[in-house]
């Protein structure tokens, strides 16, 4: 039958599974910890020691949840970074996407320059406001997401990248734009099921 | 209260020299005379968050014939990071004596 300090061990590796590195280390750490404290019980050697020293440690979700909430803060700074270069290369490949098509003939003549104008303006708007108003919420990052893919999408169309032909100078900085809003939207899924782990975290700790 | 204050307080507590976990919450009840009774695992996240910062450095030890732990140091940073939350508690502590013993404004 596993000891009262295994099962402890046992229920934090869990509880941190949102990151194996840190629930392999800090097992470890906590272990050495729970029977250093054990150890120094009067009643050592006994379960009563045992549980003394896991009680006095706390609950093990709520030290995941700690855990968890940090790891959120962290990845949102990155997500906000991350929104900080797509918006600046989103801008440059745009320039030089209109420096390019000022040299040749406009053929999209539809939504396209709108929505590749206005989107992007949009993202910066919702964006700024994010920043200073709603930094810890999933929904500025989510739209200035959703605006950054619709600017690049129409700014694509109205170049006519989809059909090739672009020149490199157009290529690689469209290439780049869309690998930096890639980055994002995973950032932005992952931010997403960190803040939902964490909720869960502390919410079974209510 | 004492969460907001707990990354100061495990700076303190490494001031003097290296210390893993255990050892560090030991000092903290020591030193505070057993007033700091927060549950013990509290510190590792503290531990980490503070290492992540770049004020604390970390790495394993193993004593002849002990137990494998993790050890906690200050870095540079560290130091400086302590010296700096020093001086603004006590802008803080002064300002709430004076406030809660009705004193008027402390020199500046």
């Amino acid at each position: 039958m596993a000891g009262v300090i295994d099962s402890y061990l046992a229920s934090l590796q869990r509880d941190l599974d949102f990151d194996p590195a840190l629930a392999r280390r800090l097992t470890e750490e906590v272990e050495s910890h729970l029977r250093d404290a054990a150890e120094a019980d009067p009643a050592w050697p006994s379960d009563d020691a045992e549980r003394r020293a896991v009680e006095r440690f706390g609950l093990a979700r709520e030290i995941a949840a700690q855990f968890a909430a940090d790891a959120v803060a962290q990845q949102s700074r990155r997500t906000w970074l991350t929104v900080i270069a797509a918006v600046v290369m989103t801008f440059v490949a745009m320039r030089l996407r209109v420096m390019w098509l000022s040299d040749i003939e406009i053929t999209a003549a539809s939504l396209a320059p709108f929505v590749d104008r206005y989107a992007f303006a949009a993202a910066i708007a919702v964006a700024t406001v994010g920043w200073f108003a709603f930094r810890s919420s999933l929904l500025p990052l989510a739209v200035c997401l959703v605006g950054l893919a619709a600017s690049i999408a129409a700014g694509f169309v109205r170049a006519d990248l989809f059909t090739g032909g672009a020149p490199l100078h157009v290529l690689l900085p469209a290439a780049a734009e869309v690998a930096l809003v890639g980055l994002l939207a995973w950032r932005v899924v992952d931010l997403g099921r960190r803040v939902r782990r964490t909720e869960n975290l502390k919410g079974i700790g209510t | 209260m004492l969460k907001g204050h707990l990354d100061a307080i495990v700076l303190a507590a490494l001031e003097g020299a290296p210390a893993h976990g255990y050892a560090i919450i030991e000092t903290i009840k020591t030193r505070s005379a057993a007033t700091f009774d927060l549950p013990e695992g509290t510190v590792y996240p503290a531990l980490h968050r503070l290492e992540q910062a770049g004020l604390l450095e970390s790495d394993w030890v193993t004593p002849p014939g002990g137990r494998r732990r993790r050890v906690y140091s200050l870095t540079k940073a560290g130091v400086g990071a302590l010296a700096e939350r020093r001086k603004s508690w006590g802008r803080f502590s002064q300002a709430v004596e004076a406030m809660l013993q009705g004193r008027r404004a402390w020199p500046a």
